[in-house]
């Protein structure tokens, strides 16, 4: 595959990581708790700042481990039996996703374990620190690996292909793209805006986002399918 | 001030115990603040919120911390609907 097509897949598939939202829904707890706690705007944003920073880390983090794990077992061609494994899974996340990923509930509560669930609104009160605040944005990336794993496999499978250079810019748009809906938040926050408005549009638009993450999986899975295993079978690549 | 009304825990698995106002009234002031209601205001709502609760509680001499939760969002959204919004949502967001 050329250069523009692998980070026209990493972007598509950065975008899908961007519109999970558990980070998103910590990030307004944690400011919720924050502003009401009557800590200065500094403090605020010294907190939302760094949980921002945790969450970029993790996902690069895992981003490049995956990698790594691609390359040692596979070095820098995977078998098309892996793409095939991986378009596998992106289907069964898509309709995981379409199925389960929000509690059929008021609200905005996620199908993740209701122990880390708990374990994260514990954390989210407790944080005053910087450091405890980078600290949740790494656990509140780790705690979607179940639906993030999908973007990121296939991401990682793109990546180990590219010349080095490449890497790290696919690794830098991926990370950039997947922090995007933070990003707007943290933004928003920051600048002033109403916590109760931001959760009701979240609130709102849930059942538009989950629709739109299993959509854009099932569109990176035909793409992938078309270039990389029917490509093959027939000699285009 | 405390009444002798017993709170029972979400979920029951922690012990029950006796109703603080001043737990509620904290809640409620900090609820307010995260819709960027001035302090005065968010205290002046918080008691007014508390004092219905407590008029509530004088008919229910056990009650659970969800059934003080949905009663002060409804006098809470007399006040300030976003705030009881926002109060409401606090344990369903993630």
């Amino acid at each position: 595959m050329d250069i523009p097509g692998s980070l026209a897949i990493i972007s598509l598939a950065a975008l899908i990581h961007a519109s999970f939202q558990l980070s998103v829904s910590v990030l307004t707890l944690l400011s919720g708790h924050s502003i009401g706690a009557k800590h200065s705007q500094a403090r605020l944003l010294r907190l939302t700042s760094s949980f921002v920073i945790g969450a970029a880390v993790m996902t690069v983090l895992l981003l490049s481990s995956v990698s790594l794990i691609l390359i040692q077992f596979y070095g820098s061609n995977p078998p098309l039996v892996v793409w095939a494994a991986a378009s596998g899974l992106m289907v069964g996340v898509a309709l995981c996703i379409w199925l389960f990923y929000y509690r059929h509930d008021k609200g905005t509560a996620l199908w993740i374990p209701k122990a880390f669930a708990v374990y994260l609104n514990d954390r989210t009160k407790a944080t005053k620190r910087s450091a405890e605040a980078f600290g949740l944005g790494l656990s509140s990336v780790f705690g979607e690996i179940l639906f993030i794993i999908a973007p990121l496999l296939v991401s990682a499978l793109v990546l180990i292909q590219l010349p080095a250079v490449w890497q790290l810019a696919g690794l830098a748009i991926y990370t950039v793209i997947s922090l995007l809906s933070l990003l707007i938040v943290w933004v928003l926050i920051g600048s002033g805006h109403s916590l109760g408005k931001i959760q009701k549009w979240r609130e709102s638009n849930k059942y538009f986002l989950q629709f739109v993450s299993g959509a854009g999986l099932i569109v990176l899975v035909l793409f992938i399918y078309a270039v990389e295993i029917l490509g093959s079978t027939v000699g285009f690549n | 001030m405390t009444l002798s009304v017993d709170v029972i825990k979400r979920g029951g698995q922690r012990q029950s115990e006796q109703f603080m106002r001043d737990k509620l009234h904290n809640s409620i002031v900090s609820t307010c603040l995260s819709v960027r209601v001035p302090t005065g205001q968010a205290e002046s709502i918080a008691h007014s919120v508390c004092e219905a609760v407590i008029a509530w509680l004088q008919q229910h001499p056990e009650v659970t911390s969800q059934d003080i939760r949905i009663v002060a969002t409804k006098h809470l959204r007399i006040q300030h609907p976003e705030a009881a919004y926002l109060y409401e949502q606090n344990r369903i967001t993630i």
